[in-house]
């Protein structure tokens, strides 16, 4: 320790936004390649949950049981919402709407600033970090959050009766924690997956493909409604959406908000307050004529 | 108006009477002592299964991250500040009239800190780990996020905390003169040695402590003000429908000095009781402070309002639900009942027959306090309920047993360190009485000798 | 060979090679009759099991009929994940929630460890030898029709087996039962089509009119019909993008994605089907027009409660784009008229001319042995008057649990007790188990060998089902091994050459290796290949629908009244995790929220609110639903994707036995459905039962996933957010 260390920038360690941020003091000393993405398509979602479940079973999700989930204390990660049309009608002619809501993965995020203990950063391929080892368990990150997408280990539940009881636990993903009391979780885009893609493609002197990786959601689902990948690949698919519909990363608004009659459905959540969210949704389209 | 005080007390007698209350505690002390206990074991009692079992127990959840905890620590660090402006602000104003009660009002603000401070204890979810929200040097650079203004409370608290107990113990080195000159020999006497430092009431020692106490004083009051401002950071700078709002700081800091004073009133109605100091804590010096109260109830009053037309009328459709919910909502009770006690009760005041009954202010003063604890929790737990995502919102939220048990607690906690504090430090400062009657009975003299011919 | 008059056809059927011109490579002297060849582990320790790394091994899901090829990530020596097997026709890479599960079936903890042995009271831990022996003394000097085998659908080797073990005993008491079963569209597909189940191209339409079909949840290949529905959905393929119109009485999964739901009269779907047909006018064969002159619009609108405007927008729709496609679903089938509204609504997709387009035939596997015989309700029924009678000595059940799925009225529960010997073949003690006399331990679907056919597939395949890991207890045994060793207490000569069922497995497949794709290729290879992928293709012929429309028989009746004592009409619902309640012990799925209500662990009541205002209900009411039959409590949903005429309860929940996580959860709808079948095939009427609704005073807050704004978004800008389709320009979508 040296006053030098004391004078430096510390929120570096915290700053980094890899788009459209080159004007970033640290850009040069922390340059990235990758900025993980992702797009889910509202109108291929069926809301048929097998994200959410797919999540359970990729990311040691503790099943809550009754009485927790009762008291709001459920630990899905990709909870899936389910919308009605409000338009007062006696019976829905639309059918309902369906939103799997995940960590956005914003790139201001509102969550990293507020953590006393920096236990949740940004890392340099874009992604917020939230490092279980620090966390101090303040919650404020989720007081923060406009999506309300923590989850906080309200009980112990690796010991916690019938969560994971024998012979359960030999299910559980040991290329991730199980997490203890006293710690808040959220999705990671499956840091464990994305960790061994760019490893592999190190180690074979590459850079990572489209496709390398893929998030557990985005594997699972049935209608190929998720894509993922790095929004720095122009030949990835998730750049190609966002570039399609002129979704820019570091924007509150976008072509489709500005210009009427724009043909485009790319939208982002709560845009508006500037989180700059990583999760890109496409509107569910109806037919008009039927 | 009467007299603040008598100006022909001896000064042998505000000696005895002061230290009496240092002696010999009455049965009443030891049944307050016992109720205090149980309250502050059912409180630890709670913690110890909380620590356990984890904050589920509490009650919490998503969205209801915060709860009880969060409001309760901020009604304790309201309350903090009614010392530092008795004692610090007064002083600098010449307010004689603070003198014979500040350093109870002192001994509240340190103590409501530590109250405070064990909120945020009891609040974290791996207190065992609380340390890590301290900047201390380690092999591996970690820091805490300075971005936070968790972070910044933590570390305004921490000062504030510091600060008062100087301040408390700088103010009360001559009474701990007279006490250890006073009382008979044994373990106190030697405690009461160690704490004089050596005080003989020389010239250049009384030079320095004016000099002390004065640069405390006003090292203090910026501190205090950025204290409360902190906490208001702490939801202003959240991006929070409810919370974001700019007034927050001085609202918080109005609420402070608020809960601080009305916690004044109930303190001093309770030692006058208790000590039978009726001769220092005089019906003109409750008068002054309640009137004292009553402006600063008007300030709250003020900022409230502001708060509720910024958000109406700033076009932030999430924020003005918040509020709608509040008014109509599942907790609209309690903000009423917020803006009576708040905001109607006051009114009371104005009355110039009852600024001195002191039934009636002791229940407005418990009534303020009330209401101001329950402002806390209206500031904290709505913005929750009714948040910004519609999906999460959860309107069925009731703290649990354990959170309220852990409130219940901190109220035991705070009385037991208050009255431990009333047996070891004289709650009334001796010194300052004295001189209090000195100048009093100097100014009658003046008058004295001006009626008879003048200069 | 032929000795033991163990001729080369019975060698065949033994394989499941049956019934067709097999040339059996190196038939002879092959290492399988000596059986000594050294089997070299599926799993080689010092190659693929690397510490940290997960291999993937491909099997197939068992946790529904649909059959999905998947993958199964293996890191030391357990399995961790599945997912979905990219090379698969049937599930492309992907998978279900259900399927996502199968790994919680195979570590559950309260899974038969030790087979047990009931008597009287008392129930001990046996050894295997014990109790196959047991199993020998009960069936000797039985005759055939004292025998009975109650399963679910089967297919593949494990059919084989159960068969050739049938004919070893002389029985032909094979049960197929499905609780929830596509079984009367099959029926009328057939009649329709020729086919039970045509291959479907929902990719190809440019409008699907779905009747109640879930295909996007529950019905028949939910995953596989998924995907198509995904490019049935792109904006960028020629037909433009597909409209999908849903029309039911209760919404499903699928409804909750259609571009137009169309709540109808409970049982009232045929009609509608009629009406569409004589709304079209143009192009309707004279006799199809002929029978459904009757249906005006008028007529039509006043039976179904649909509009006549939507009707007759409905039929413009059909008419103006083709091709489109027309399915009969669940919700369509559960009448004692289902028949009928299965055979309009078929009528219906004839008259549009979208057989062959978005409909054709399945290729005909050649292997019969080894097809599925696919289960249904009936079945039920059948073995339920046996047993009523007396008859059956001896009841061997496996993959079912009747005595949760059948209806009280059956009384299967006294009937099964008139059963001397009751085995089960158990993964949990369920139920049944629970009844029965000896409890036998099945291996999960992960530690087990076996193949299937599935009902449904793009391409004949047929699947392999390997271990993904070690048995996590000793003393289970997959269902082949058992069926083999029944069978070598009868046949030891015929089987003796396969020392368990994975060398049955691997003998019947390297025997045939010639039609699977093999010719020519050393066995080792071969096999070692074939598990790999885990799947073959199957050798088949290309088959035909027929697409001739007909009218012969078809009568729809008039909607009952529905007044009296039992004014509701009760639609149990098939949800896609729960289905019909065999995985009810998985905690992902309890705690997997109901899409539509997004209720969890525990069932629920679906009121329309205009009805529940009627009686007076809110949410979180706990009702009695009272049948003919029975009645059961739950909670009260006020739910707006309900016909106000009817209610509706999910499957699966009100488990009295099973495990920890579904005993005591929900209330189990089967109990009260009224002993109603359908006219044809004696099918279950499962959406016949009327009930009536009453309040018991009692009010809990529901525990679900939903919010206190339900599924308001508060007039928030930018959450889920919809658009019409003529805002937006799909066709360059990426």
């Amino acid at each position: 320790m040296s006053v030098s260390n004391l004078l430096e920038n510390w929120s570096k360690f915290r700053h980094t936004h890899p788009v459209g941020d080159k004007g970033h003091p640290d850009w040069e000393a922390y340059p990235s390649e990758i900025k993980w993405a992702m797009s889910i398509d509202l109108d291929a979602c069926t809301g048929c949950n097998a994200c959410s479940v797919a999540c359970y079973a990729e990311n040691n999700l503790p099943v809550v049981g009754k009485e927790k989930y009762s008291h709001g204390q459920a630990m899905h990660w990709m909870r899936i919402e389910r919308y009605w049309d409000e338009d007062k009608r006696e019976v829905p002619n639309q059918g309902a709407q369906f939103l799997p809501m995940l960590c956005q993965q914003c790139e201001a995020a509102p969550c990293e600033t507020v953590c006393p203990v920096g236990a949740t950063n940004h890392t340099e391929d874009g992604l917020n970090s939230q490092i279980y080892n620090r966390c101090i368990g303040s919650r404020y990150c989720s007081a923060n959050c406009p999506y309300k997408v923590r989850y906080f280990n309200w009980y112990d539940y690796p010991t916690t009766e019938n969560v994971w009881p024998a012979p359960m636990e030999q299910q559980l993903n040991p290329d991730l924690t199980v997490r203890g009391k006293g710690v808040m979780e959220k999705c990671t885009f499956c840091k464990q997956r994305t960790y061994t893609a760019r490893n592999n493609a190190k180690t074979e002197g590459r850079k990572i493909h489209d496709g390398d990786v893929q998030t557990a959601c985005q594997q699972a689902c049935p209608t190929n409604a998720i894509s993922f990948g790095n929004l720095f690949d122009p030949e990835s698919r998730v750049a190609k959406q966002w570039e399609q519909q002129q979704v820019e990363l570091i924007k509150e608004e976008q072509e489709k908000d500005v210009k009427p009659g724009n043909n485009l459905r790319g939208y982002r959540i709560f845009e508006e307050l500037r989180p700059y969210p990583s999760v890109m949704y496409l509107e569910r389209v109806r037919e008009s004529d039927v | 108006m009467g007299k603040d005080i008598r100006e022909d007390i001896a000064w042998a007698h505000i000696n005895q009477d002061v230290l009496k209350s240092l002696e010999n505690p009455r049965p009443l002390f030891w049944v307050i002592v016992f109720v205090a206990l149980m309250m502050f074991g059912v409180g630890v009692g709670c913690e110890v299964y909380q620590y356990q079992m984890g904050m589920g127990v509490a009650g919490l959840n998503n969205p209801n991250v915060w709860g009880l905890y969060i409001a309760t620590f901020i009604f304790w660090i309201g309350m903090s500040h009614s010392g530092t402006l008795l004692s610090a602000i007064l002083h600098l104003m010449h307010a004689d009239w603070r003198k014979p009660i500040y350093r109870f009002a002192e001994a509240m603000t340190t103590f409501s800190l530590m109250t405070a401070g064990l909120f945020v204890m009891v609040h974290l979810g791996r207190l065992w780990q609380f340390y890590y929200a301290v900047p201390y040097p380690n092999e591996r650079w970690t820091w805490p996020n300075f971005q936070s203004p968790l972070l910044w409370d933590a570390m305004a608290i921490f000062t504030y905390l510091s600060s008062s107990v100087i301040f408390l113990y700088v103010g009360s080195i001559p009474d701990f003169a007279i006490c250890r000159d006073n009382i008979h020999p044994g373990w106190r006497k030697n405690l009461y040695t160690l704490l004089a430092l050596g005080w003989e009431g020389t010239d250049r020692q009384w030079r320095n402590f004016r000099v002390t106490y004065l640069t405390v004083a006003c090292f203090l009051i910026p501190l205090a003000v950025s204290v409360h401002s902190i906490v208001a950071s702490d939801f202003a700078m959240s991006q929070q429908p409810g919370w974001h709002v700019t007034s927050f700081p001085p609202y918080f800091v109005a609420g402070a000095l608020y809960s601080g004073c009305a916690a004044i009133i109930t303190l001093f109605i309770i030692l006058r009781y208790v000590f039978k100091f009726e001769e220092y804590m005089t019906m003109p010096i409750l008068k002054k402070t309640v009137r004292l109260t009553f402006a600063i109830a008007m300030v709250w009053t003020y900022l409230n309002l502001i708060e509720f037309a910024s958000v109406w009328y700033s076009h932030d459709e999430v924020a003005k639900a918040v509020l709608i919910d509040k008014a109509t909502g599942r907790f609209a009770p309690f903000w009423w009942a917020m803006n009576f006690c708040g905001s109607v009760v006051p009114f009371t005041m104005m009355v110039k027959r009852w600024q001195t009954s002191i039934p009636i202010m002791f229940a407005v003063s418990l009534l303020l306090n009330l209401g101001m604890w329950l402002e806390r929790w209206m500031i904290v737990t709505p913005t929750f309920s009714h948040g910004y995502y519609p999906w999460t919102m959860d309107t069925h939220y009731w703290p649990s047993l354990v959170q309220w048990g852990i409130v219940f607690g901190s109220f035991g906690w705070f009385t037991l360190l208050f009255m431990v504090f009333c047996k070891i430090v004289p709650s009334v400062s001796m010194y300052e009485v004295k001189e209090m009657v000195y100048h009093r009975s100097l100014a009658t003299k003046k008058a004295e000798l001006g009626l008879e011919g003048g200069h | 060979m032929i000795e033991n008059g163990f001729n080369r056809r019975d060698f065949l059927k033994v394989l499941g090679w049956g019934g067709t011109a097999v040339a059996l490579s190196g038939c002879g002297n092959t290492s399988i009759e000596n059986g000594k060849e050294t089997v070299v582990s599926y799993v080689e320790p010092t190659d693929y099991q690397i510490p940290s790394i997960g291999v993937y091994y491909n099997s197939t899901c068992a946790q529904c009929d649909a059959g999905c090829n998947i993958e199964g990530r293996v890191r030391e020596g357990r399995v961790l994940k599945l997912e979905g097997n990219p090379a698969s026709s049937i599930n492309r890479g992907k998978m279900c929630g259900l399927g996502q599960a199968g790994v919680q079936a195979h570590y559950n903890p309260d899974r038969v460890t030790e087979p047990l042995l009931r008597a009287g009271t008392t129930t001990e831990n046996i050894t295997w030898e014990k109790a196959l022996a047991t199993i020998n003394d009960k069936l000797n000097g039985l005759k055939g029709e004292e025998i009975a085998f109650l399963t679910g659908g089967v297919s593949g080797h494990v059919k084989v087996l159960l068969k050739n073990y049938l004919d070893v005993l002389g029985s032909k008491n094979h049960y197929a039962y499905e609780a929830v079963s596509p079984a009367v569209v099959r029926a009328s597909n057939k009649k329709a089509y020729g086919v039970e189940m045509p291959r479907l191209h929902l990719d190809k339409a440019k409008v699907i009119v779905s009747f109640g079909a879930d295909f996007l949840g529950a019905w028949v290949s939910p995953v596989h019909f998924s995907q198509q529905y995904a490019q049935f959905r792109k904006g960028n393929r020629p037909e433009g993008r597909g409209v999908l119109v849903q029309i039911e009485s209760k919404m499903t999964l699928t409804g909750a994605n259609a571009d137009r739901w169309i709540p109808i009269r409970p049982g009232t779907e045929g009609i509608l089907a009629m009406g569409i047909i004589n709304a079209l006018g143009v192009g309707v064969p004279a006799d199809v027009a002929a029978a459904a002159r009757d249906y005006t619009t008028d007529r039509v609108s006043k039976d179904t409660g649909v509009s006549a405007e939507q009707i007759l927008g409905l039929t413009e729709l059909l008419k103006a784009r083709s091709p489109s496609l027309v399915l009969a679903g669940s919700a369509a089938e559960g009448y004692s008229h289902g028949s009928q509204n299965a055979a309009a609504i078929a009528l219906l997709n004839q008259v549009l001319g979208n057989v062959g387009k978005t409909m054709d035939a399945p290729a005909n596997v050649q292997f019969a042995q080894l097809t599925p015989t696919t289960g249904n309700s009936l079945a039920l029924n059948d073995l339920n008057d046996v047993m009523a009678m007396g008859k059956l000595k001896v009841l061997f059940s496996y993959g079912v649990n009747p005595v949760y799925t059948a209806p009280d009225c059956l009384k299967l529960k006294d009937n099964l007790n008139k059963v001397p010997f009751k085995v089960a073949l158990a993964h949990y003690l369920d139920e049944t188990a629970m009844e029965a006399d000896l409890v036998l331990p099945l291996d999960s679907a992960l530690e087990d060998w076996g193949s299937s056919v599935p009902e449904y597939m793009p391409e004949p395949q047929l699947s392999i089902q390997q271990p993904l890991m070690e048995n996590l207890y000793p003393n289970t045994r997959g269902v082949g091994d058992i069926l083999l060793a029944l069978l070598k207490q009868r046949h030891a000569d015929q089987y003796k050459a396969y020392e368990d069922f994975y060398s049955y497995l691997r003998g019947a497949f390297v025997q045939n290796k010639a039609a699977l794709g093999g010719a020519g290729a050393d066995d080792d290879a071969f096999w070692n290949e074939t598990l790999g992928k885990a799947m073959v293709k199957l050798p088949g012929t290309a088959g035909s629908l027929s697409g001739k429309p007909t009218v012969a028989g078809l009568s729809l009746p008039a909607t009952k009244a529905s007044e009296g004592a039992y004014p509701l009409r009760l639609i149990p619902s098939v949800s896609p995790s729960q289905r019909d309640g065999r995985h009810a012990n998985l905690s992902w799925l309890q705690e997997s929220p109901d899409p539509l209500t997004t209720v969890v662990w525990d069932s629920w009541v679906e009121i329309h609110p205009k009805t529940a205002a009627k009686l007076g209900i809110v949410e979180g009411d706990i009702v009695e639903v009272t049948s003919l039959s029975g009645s059961i409590k739950s909670q009260a949903y006020l739910f707006p994707g309900i016909h106000p005429d009817a209610v509706s309860m999910p499957l699966g929940y009100g488990h009295e036995a099973m495990g920890r996580y579904a005993k005591g959860t929900g209330a189990n709808v089967f109990k009260i459905l009224d002993p109603l079948f359908d006219k044809e095939t004696g099918e279950l009427a499962i959406n016949e039962t009327n009930v009536r609704i009453s309040k018991t005073g009692k009010r809990v807050v529901i525990v679900k996933e939903e919010g206190p704004n339900g599924g308001s978004q508060l007039g928030r800008p930018k959450i889920a957010v919809k658009v019409s389709s003529d805002k937006v320009d799909l066709s360059k979508e990426v």
